[in-house]
């Protein structure tokens, strides 16, 4: 059984706790019960406390004596309330903290909007020298992480909340991976004038996923290294493909990746299949909140059909 | 700021103490020239601080792996003068202050040799320290992590966010230096959101408290001397000192904050250090 993006970072950090003296766990009280690092390592495991700020900072200062921290909590206290000590240690100080952040998007659900966060890669995109990945699966989680551990560079890393995907078909799902993953993972190939979906993130590349089937023919290019500098080089693959771009993402426009790409590949088309500009008050699951902001197969699917229609009216 | 301080370490208690007030009084010239420097400096806090910095970087130069963090980083020009004068920075940073090119901005940076983490976003450098002396724990290593923050700083929710995460911690190793001169930006401390029973807040954190005079060096550098790595409590030191200490002219002044001068008045107020 495949595991959730936060558990398959859990167990692979804990892997790699026993070979690297040097790794440490943080969390903010909310690591919950039974934490793969703390039951592995014990003595380099601490719960700080709701303190998100002082864990983020506290890492800055374990990470300049020699230490690997990674320190976890959820996407919008990570993000938002804990933003300027990511600028500065993540940012300025380029320290080798890594900031594995749970419940992205509106995987919160029924939790309400305080525990949304549609907003976190606009945030961290913009602070210079900040690795950013969404991965998708298991394999690609434990390739990440082992990545930011090999890397040694600052890393924020957004997963969702509890489910669980069956990875894609890449190196990285064939067991321990330990180069940096493909900068763009065809899921599927077309034709250079079909469309391409672009999906970010867990729950957009299963709609992403989901819309190829349904709109047999259009392509897929998943993508989970979404700062500029890998956008950029991932930018130029794309357009070496196709000129039609969806980005399937779970989070605002603004700021996000399709935005970005859209700077990237001034060439080509890109619209974007994401949050609208909504705050989701109501309970439901997440698929449900996700609809509430207008991000769901048949959204996606309208998007792939504009993007087909664009390029009808060009080809006429 | 691991740098090694050589002299004082030969020299018997009183020497040191001279070595040390020397400093200060030379600090606190350079401070008044990066007054009179086209940017103008935080005057008043760089003075009161400077104290307290002189004797934390000498107990830095023990070479145990004590670092400093001057937490309220708007008093740049005081670190930078007591890095130069304790012999960590090479160079002497007041005729480069602000300028194009140079590190020594307005708010420390890492660029500066001695200084390891940003500061002046206020708040931040309590962590920094305290994470720091974490470090030092896990790897059963001595050396303090000493971080200065002035008593307005005191009013972020950071600083007191990374007290309890200290004390939960038990982080005996690390330092709370309080520079408590009493004023801020706009005005007093006491006007805009006093401090009522500091000591009593930081004993209720699981803090061991000191209250002391923030400008006897003999007094600071004997608090700061100890092995704590075996201390299970963080320790408070609450630093009373003078906004503008040295310069008689704006000593306890609130509007010495920021002040900008001169080349005249600049030799006028360093001829009254002493």
């Amino acid at each position: 059984m495949t595991l959730s993006g936060r558990d398959a970072y859990r167990d692979e950090l804990a892997l790699l706790g026993a070979e690297d003296p040097a790794l440490l766990c943080l969390e903010a009280d909310l690591g919950g019960k039974g934490h793969a690092f703390q039951l592995a390592h014990p003595e380099r495991f601490f719960n700080l406390g709701i303190a998100e700020g002082a864990m983020v900072d506290m890492a800055a200062g374990l990470a300049s004596a020699g230490y690997k921290p990674f320190v976890s909590t959820f996407a919008p206290f990570a993000a938002l309330r804990a933003a300027e000590s990511l600028k500065l240690t993540l940012g300025y100080l380029a320290a080798g903290v890594t900031v594995v952040a749970p419940y992205a998007g509106v995987s919160g659900a029924w939790f309400g909007t305080t525990h949304h966060t549609l907003e976190d890669l606009a945030v961290l995109r913009s602070v210079p020298g900040v690795t950013i990945a969404a991965p998708y699966g298991e394999a690609e989680m434990r390739a990440v992480i082992r990545e930011a551990v090999r890397s040694g560079k600052p890393h924020y890393i957004r997963t969702g909340r509890n489910a669980a995907y069956e990875s894609l078909d890449t190196a990285a799902a064939e067991g321990p991976y330990e180069g940096e993953l493909p900068l763009v993972n065809w899921e599927f190939r077309a034709g250079s004038e079909d469309v391409c979906l672009v999906s970010v993130g867990e729950e957009g590349t299963r709609l992403a996923m989901e819309a190829r089937l349904a709109a047999p023919g259009t392509a897929h290019a998943h993508l989970v290294y979404l700062d500029h500098e890998h956008l950029t080089q991932a930018a130029a693959e794309l357009a070496a493909h196709h000129r039609r771009f969806v980005v399937v993402e779970e989070h605002r426009a603004q700021g996000g990746v399709a935005e970005a790409l859209a700077l990237l590949l001034p060439r080509c088309e890109v619209t974007a299949a994401s949050a609208n500009r909504s705050w989701p008050s109501q309970g439901g699951d997440h698929a449900e909140v996700m609809a509430a902001v207008g991000l769901d197969l048949p959204a996606v699917l309208a998007a792939v059909d504009r993007a087909g229609d664009q390029a009808l009216a060009g080809a006429a | 700021m691991t740098a090694v301080l050589d002299a004082p370490a030969e020299l018997s208690g009183d020497e040191v103490q001279e070595v040390l007030a020397a400093r200060a009084a030379e600090a606190r010239r350079l401070v008044v020239d990066m007054a009179a420097s086209p940017r103008g400096c935080h005057l008043g806090g760089s003075l009161s601080v400077l104290d307290i910095l002189i004797a934390a970087l000498h107990r830095a130069s023990a070479g145990d792996g004590t670092e400093v963090v001057l937490s309220k980083g708007h008093a740049a020009a005081g670190l930078y003068a007591a890095l130069y004068v304790s012999g960590i920075l090479p160079e002497n940073p007041a005729p480069l202050y602000g300028l194009a090119g140079s590190p020594y901005t307005g708010h420390p940076g890492p660029k500066v040799p001695g200084v390891r983490f940003p500061t002046g976003s206020l708040g931040h450098g309590v962590p920094y320290a305290a994470g720091w002396a974490m470090a030092r724990r896990i790897g059963s290593l001595p050396g303090l992590g000493i971080a200065v923050a002035g008593d307005g700083e005191l009013q972020e929710g950071l600083v007191w966010e990374t007290c309890q995460v200290a004390a939960a911690q038990r982080l005996g190793n690390f330092v709370l230096v309080v520079d408590r001169n009493g004023g801020q930006n706009d005005g007093m401390v006491a006007d805009i959101s006093p401090l009522p029973d500091l000591a009593g807040r930081f004993a209720a954190f699981g803090f061991d408290v000191v209250e002391t005079d923030g400008h006897d060096l003999a007094g600071l550098t004997a608090l700061l001397a100890g092995d704590r790595s075996s201390a299970t409590r963080p320790l408070a030191v609450i630093a009373a000192t003078v906004k503008g200490k040295g310069v008689p002219a704006v000593e306890g002044k609130a509007a010495s904050h920021y002040v900008s001068i001169d080349a005249r008045r600049a030799n006028q107020w360093k001829r009254a250090i002493k």
